[in-house]
Formats: structure tokens, C-alpha cells, sequence
């Protein structure tokens, strides 16, 4: 059984739109990059799953369970990180995170004060005296601190140092070790592609590939960069390749396919240097927004 | 339990304030009241004022030279301010969350919408009894020096009980509005905006005779302080009706908010 399983999943704004035709599924354990830019719907896909707007139509369960049927009862094994963490502004952090705590059964008080021990977080502080920053650190510690099955990350380095932003992959990837199963969105593509064990591209609303990141970066595209002198752009005008263009004396292009081909044709023209790389993800992630 | 807390502990100020307004104005009136009591001056004056201004002003049911007198004319203060009050507690329990942007936390805990408003509902029903305990109270102290008799008394509960009624009417309107409009940045500002127009309609259904269906629209007329003081009771029919009311916004009230989208 799939931890996340979405099918078809469909959300309009009245008339504007959130996301279309949305199918993908989360296998217990991974951690799934959900990556696009910005107003792609990453944020609406997350907000379906957690029930707090409701699907136009198409059908999304967690654990099994519908969401918006069983919305409670999927949220207590949940984790939320907010791209943006807002708080009651008048509460302390202690009693923020106590009141979080007091909704989950058992005793989290050891765990609060572990991860707040990690997160550096100022206990006493009001929540409307804390920075962007400091907020997001109180969200991870909230988000944390019952021990969740299923973490959901929006957008979650932002506004963090960088020394946090370790410590708080660390803590990630600690906690994925435990079992959990992380669902991490973001438009950044390094972290993505330092985390996620496999990711969903989505793009004004639809998913445009779902790959697990190895045969993303390996089987799909190679980036190929040839120099010789009097290169000729139409000799590489092969099935499969694109992005054909002119770089410092030579042609770079990405390929698809049997590499074979191209290694023919490379053989067939004196060249002077060749690299066969892979993409960055980076790279990837423009060829799909093309 | 715990959403119910920290919901009375957020709305403490707020009730504090409106106590401390109703405080004022009951020994405001109070005070003024000192100038025409046991006056006889004071009825001539009244006599040769328009009829209609005065039933405007519910002044032709009641003798304002007597403390209960005075008090039924007082009575619409009361029921305005509970009606606000309630109105503004009930729909800023819900919006709030959304205008300060914290439905993404308040509500990715684990626990249902229709448990998130019955813990605001009663959040704001405890701060409705509350203000009408303390406004009972406060009108029992302030009138003490001059003697009030046992009249006084069984009218003042009847008023506390209808001031109650309409703040439970316009908690239950407040709550609908705050859980079903999609602009809810202008619940609140909405809801005070149907207070005002009920308290319109029941002076004008009074005004005039072929405008006495008006009655039927306005909760304010619902509970006429010289209907309770002639009947000595609030009328049951009128009572049925604010049941239904409150009944059909209660309900409507939390099949919206399961139904709505919470984004910011």
C-alpha cells in the first residue's frame, strides 16, 4: 500500500486554476521531491492532502484513508512545514509548542525539548517577537514533535542559514532512516536533488514526469559537449537530440536515446574534446519548462 | 477542551472592554436617571412629545420617573450591545484564523472543523453569559440607592433573559457569517451591519401600524421591553422563533465550514 496515493486530482479556484488531472503515488520510506516553480501547484497539491481545501475532483488518500473523509485521523501521524510559519502571536514558544503536543496522545515533552535543544530555539520568546527565520525553526519543532509516520515540507528552506538548513537535513534524513516518509516540495533543485530519492516535476498545474532520481539523471538525457574545428551544427541533428546549440568553438546539446548513435556520428569527424555528462537537475528541470 | 481555552483566553481583552463600556453606560444612565426620578415635571415634558418618537424611543410604555420604567427604556442599549458583542466574538473566533493566517496550523492538527467550531461556539457562549451576568449585576448595584422593588427585580431577570436571547441570535448569525463568506475579512463589519438594520426595522415597525409586519424580521422586536412588561414573560411564539433561528445559522454554520477551502 501507498502512504500518498493521488488519482486524478483536480482543483479549481472557481474559475482559476490549481491543478489538473494530478496522479501520483508515495511509497512508505521514500522521500519524494515534489518540484516546479512558482504558482506550478506544489502548495495546492499539499494543502489537498491535508484536507484544508477541498478536491474539484479526482480522489487523494493517505494511509489508505480519503482525505477528506478522514482528515483527523490521517493528521495525527502527520507533519506540516509551512513554506511560511504564522503562529498565535501571543503565545510563547514553550506554550505554542505544549498546546501543539497537548492535540496528540502521550507524552512529548522529552521530543520538544530534544529537537528545540537542535533547532536552538529561544523557549521563552513571544511567537510575534520571533524572526521569519526563528518561526520556521518553531515550525520544524512543531512539525516534528509528535513523532509523525509522514512529514510534509513545503517550500522548507527558506529562511533558514545555511548551517541550519544542515542541521535540519540532517534531521531529515534522520528521521526518513526511522521509517518516515518524507513529501518535500521545493522550487530549488539542489536540496531536491540531495534528499529525494525520486521526484515529480510539475508545471502549470499537471505532472510532466515522475522518475526516481538515478534513471532521471542516468537513463534519461546525457549532456554532450563536442569541440572541433569546422563543426557543422546539422551533423548532430540526430532523433533525440536537443538543445542543439553553439558553445565556444564546439556544439552542446542533451541526447535521448541510444548513445550509440551519437557515437557513431562522433567517430565518423575529427574531434578535439568531447564530455558526455550527466545533466544537472537543474538542466533537467529546464528542458521540461521549455 | 484545549482550542476552547485558549479561544476564551484570546478573547479576554475583548470581553473585558465590553464589560467596561456596559459599566459606563449603565452608571451613566444611571446618574442622568437621578435628574427625573420621582419627577412628575418630567411625564408633563413627556406628554407633549409626538406619540410616534416616543414609541420610537419606547417611551410611552413605561413611567421613566420609576427605576423599572427607566430600565425598560434602557433595555435596547443592552440588547444592541449584547448583539454586537456576541456577533463580533462569533465571527472573529473563525476569520481570525484565516486573517492571521493560522488555519495551516490550527487546522493540520489533528482534529475535525465541526470540532474547531463547537470549541469557538462555546468559547463565545461562555463569553455571552458572562456579559450578561455581569451587566445583571452591575444594574442590581447601581440602582440600589434607590430601592428597587421586588417589580424591579422580576422585570430586570426578564430583560437579562431576552438581552440573552438576542445575543444567542446574533451569536449563531455572527458564527454563519464568519463560517460561510468567502470574503471573511467583512464578517464581522457584516454582521454589525444586520444588527443595525434589525434595530431600524424595529423602530419603524413600531412607528407606523402598516409597518407592523416588520416585527416579524427584526430579533429586536422579538423582545419589545413593553411587551415584557405588559405580559410580565417573553413571548413563546417569538421565543420558538429564535430557536429556529439560531437553529437553521447553527446548522448552516458548520455544514459551510466543512465544506469550505482554507488557504491564505
Amino acid at each position: 500500500m501507498s502512504i500518498i496515493e493521488v488519482q486524478n486530482l483536480t482543483k479549481y479556484y472557481g474559475k482559476s486554476r490549481g491543478i489538473v488531472d494530478v496522479s501520483f503515488a508515495v511509497e512508505e520510506g521514500e522521500i519524494f521531491g515534489f518540484i516546479g516553480p512558482n504558482g506550478a501547484g506544489k502548495s495546492t497539491t499539499i494543502r489537498l492532502l491535508l484536507s484544508l481545501i477541498r478536491p474539484t475532483s479526482g480522489k487523494a488518500s493517505v494511509f489508505g484513508k480519503d482525505v477528506t473523509t478522514h482528515g483527523p485521523e490521517i493528521r495525527r501521524e502527520i507533519g506540516y512545514l509551512p513554506s511560511e510559519v504564522f503562529y498565535y502571536e501571543g503565545m510563547r514558544v514553550r506554550d505554542l509548542l505544549n498546546y501543539s503536543a497537548s492535540f496528540f496522545p502521550g507524552d512529548h515533552s522529552e521530543r520538544i525539548a530534544e529537537l528545540s535543544d537542535l533547532m536552538e530555539l529561544e523557549m521563552n520568546r513571544r511567537i510575534s517577537d520571533l524572526s521569519f527565520g526563528n518561526k520556521k525553526k518553531v515550525g520544524i519543532v512543531q512539525g516534528l514533535l509528535h513523532s509523525p509516520r509522514l512529514l510534509f515540507l513545503d517550500e522548507p528552506t527558506a529562511g533558514l542559514d545555511p548551517l541550519m538548513q544542515r542541521k535540519f537535513f540532517d534531521l531529515i534524513r534522520r528521521e526518513n532512516a526511522r521509517g518516515v516518509t518524507v513529501f518535500f516540495s521545493s522550487h530549488i533543485l539542489g536540496e531536491v536533488q540531495r534528499l529525494s530519492n525520486r521526484i515529480g516535476i510539475i508545471r502549470e498545474g499537471r505532472i510532466v514526469e515522475i522518475s526516481d532520481m538515478r534513471s532521471l539523471q542516468q537513463n534519461n538525457y546525457k549532456k554532450i559537449k563536442v569541440c572541433a574545428s569546422n563543426l557543422d551544427a546539422a551533423a548532430f541533428a540526430l532523433p533525440g537530440v536537443t538543445n542543439l546549440q553553439p558553445e565556444n568553438g564546439g556544439l552542446q546539446f542533451f541526447f535521448k536515446g541510444d548513445i550509440n548513435a551519437v557515437l557513431k556520428q562522433l567517430g565518423s569527424i575529427p574531434v578535439e574534446d568531447v564530455t558526455i555528462e550527466e545533466p544537472t537537475l537543474e538542466e533537467i528541470f529546464m528542458h521540461y519548462y521549455e | 477542551m484545549n482550542i476552547y481555552l485558549r479561544e476564551l483566553k484570546a478573547s479576554l481583552k475583548s470581553l473585558l472592554i465590553w464589560c467596561g463600556v456596559m459599566a459606563l453606560l449603565i452608571l451613566i444612565a444611571v446618574s442622568k436617571f437621578s435628574a427625573f426620578a420621582g419627577d412628575p415635571e418630567m411625564l408633563k415634558i413627556l406628554d407633549t412629545m409626538p406619540p410616534a418618537l416616543l414609541e420610537a424611543m419606547s417611551l410611552r410604555a413605561f413611567n421613566l420617573t420609576t427605576v423599572t420604567g427607566f430600565y425598560g427604556v434602557m433595555f435596547i442599549y443592552f440588547g444592541l450591545m449584547g448583539a454586537i458583542a456576541a456577533a463580533m466574538w462569533a465571527s472573529d473566533s473563525i476569520t481570525k484564523e484565516e486573517r492571521d493566517k493560522t488555519v495551516e496550523f490550527s487546522l493540520v492538527l489533528p482534529v475535525s472543523r465541526s470540532r474547531v467550531v463547537t470549541a469557538k461556539l462555546m468559547a463565545a457562549l461562555t463569553n455571552c453569559v458572562l456579559f450578561v451576568a455581569f451587566t445583571w449585576g452591575v444594574s442590581v448595584a447601581a440602582v440600589q440607592s434607590y430601592q428597587p422593588d421586588a417589580a424591579y427585580y422580576r422585570f430586570l431577570s426578564l430583560e437579562m433573559a431576552a438581552m440573552f436571547a438576542i445575543s444567542l441570535i446574533f451569536l449563531a448569525v455572527g458564527l454563519l457569517l464568519g463560517c460561510a463568506m468567502q470574503r471573511y475579512k467583512v464578517a464581522g463589519s457584516t454582521a454589525v451591519g444586520i444588527i443595525l438594520a434589525a434595530y431600524m426595522l424595529s423602530i419603524f415597525s413600531g412607528m407606523q401600524e402598516d409597518l407592523a409586519f416588520l416585527k416579524w424580521i427584526s430579533p429586536f422586536k422579538y423582545f419589545d421591553a413593553g411587551e415584557i412588561y405588559r405580559s410580565d414573560q417573553l413571548d413563546p411564539q417569538f421565543l420558538a422563533l429564535s430557536a429556529g433561528i439560531v437553529l437553521v445559522c447553527l446548522v448552516s454554520a458548520y455544514l459551510a465550514y466543512n465544506r469550505r477551502d482554507l488557504y491564505i
